[in-house]
């Protein structure tokens, strides 16, 4: 990829569109009208600057959040975020959130019939260290129904939010397993054109952050926009 | 530009857990009382009803802040008024997330008088018959903005491809 044209296609089709009729929930929402594309050097606002004193030590272990532990499959969630030119994100702040084990979340709005786990809020923090890395603690969540279509589920997944250099860096998106079977037939994973985009948000399983009698390692790299624009290859991890 | 950015999703109807600990209903960087300004409006999808489940975060130079809809679609949000650069009105950049859309939108919101900010860069680039949805306006009481977002149909926001 050398030219411009074709970059812009490829990043075009690595993200999803606003609006992916499967999507119900976006067919009154996403915009109709088309975006007004605006120069990046017109809005090169900087992120908020949030220290450490807004983190709590236990905030990215979501299994120490109560007074006795969760409920379901321990895991250690853990990667790299990185810019799009390959350098790490010192200092960016992730938060996640998600359902519990059984495929429920601690929310008024959440009527799925499976229980609520006492032990369990799904919610955590951290910042990224020098090298960007960042790990997290947790459970893996559970699969859960929801209204898009006939018997339509969700699959195990968690939500992440980053805030990176700027503005043009802000993501939220969301982290898959390895071999869920719910994938194939998701509308929200499925909405991402590029195939291999779509992939790179399903987590690896991962032997040197499993830890023995205690956990099993996922890993999840995130690319943020935000270094400079020349033409690109695909991440590997 | 090495990498390909990893790929959106949306927020989800159940963000709050995740966000709600660091909500903040005003900016980061309050520094005087007297430039402190709020805004507040409804946000709408398409058919006028309002959204109960969006978060809209203000971005500025001077400061951050998010906040998220209530069950009438209503939000309010409190910050410093922003710092104006020479090629740009008075203005907050606006991220906005819900569930139902796959990756945020991204609009500003101006404060101050259309035809005064003839000179801003951004603005140039916006057809005249849809500038008015990028402003916010006065709702009676000092330093009190009205600004409501449509996010389709006829009188839909302005949003930004950056």
């Amino acid at each position: 990829m050398t030219n411009s044209a074709e970059y812009r296609r490829v990043l075009l089709a690595s993200q999803p569109p606003h609006l992916h009729p499967p999507y119900v929930s976006g067919r009154k929402r996403a915009p109709s009208k088309p975006l007004i594309l605006i120069p990046n050097s017109l809005a090169t606002v900087n992120g908020p600057v949030f220290g450490h004193e807004m983190i709590q030590p236990g905030d990215s272990d979501l299994t120490r959040q109560h007074s006795s532990e969760p409920l379901g499959e321990r895991i250690i969630v853990s990667g790299k975020v990185l810019d799009d030119d390959g350098h790490p994100v010192r200092g960016a702040l992730l938060e996640i959130w998600q359902a519990n084990a059984a495929g429920r979340y601690k929310h008024k709005n959440d009527n799925h019939a499976a229980p609520l786990d006492p032990n369990f809020s799904g919610c955590g923090r951290v910042l990224t260290d020098n090298d960007g890395r960042y790990s997290f603690v947790t459970v893996k969540p559970g699969a859960y129904p929801w209204k898009n279509h006939d018997n339509a589920w969700r699959p195990a997944h968690i939500h992440f939010s980053l805030f990176g250099a700027g503005l043009i860096s802000r993501l939220i998106t969301q982290m898959y397993f390895p071999g869920d079977p719910l994938l194939a037939f998701d509308p929200i994973f499925n909405s991402i054109p590029d195939e291999s985009a779509r992939l790179r948000l399903i987590s690896a399983f991962d032997w040197p952050t499993t830890k023995p009698q205690h956990a099993l390692g996922y890993r999840f790299d995130i690319i943020l926009r935000g270094g400079n624009s020349t033409p690109m290859e695909s991440y590997r991890p | 530009m090495k990498f390909i950015p990893t790929a959106s999703q949306t927020v989800g109807p159940f963000f709050s857990i995740g966000l709600t600990p660091l909500y903040q209903s005003s900016s980061t960087a309050l520094a005087s009382p007297e430039n402190k300004i709020t805004i507040h409006g409804t946000v709408y999808e398409a058919d006028h009803l309002p959204i109960p489940d969006a978060v809209l975060e203000f971005w500025s130079a001077d400061g951050f802040a998010r906040v998220p809809t209530k069950d009438d679609g209503t939000f309010t949000v409190s910050a410093d008024l922003p710092f104006v650069q020479s090629t740009t009105a008075q203005h907050f950049e606006v991220l906005i997330f819900m569930r139902g859309l796959l990756k945020p939108v991204y609009t500003r919101v101006y404060l101050g008088n259309p035809e005064a900010t003839a000179s801003d860069s951004i603005l140039k680039l916006v057809p005249q018959a849809r500038i008015a949805t990028l402003f916010a306006a006065s709702d009676g009481s000092p330093k009190r903005f009205v600004w409501n977002i449509v996010m389709q149909g006829e009188n839909e926001t302005v949003f930004f491809d950056l």
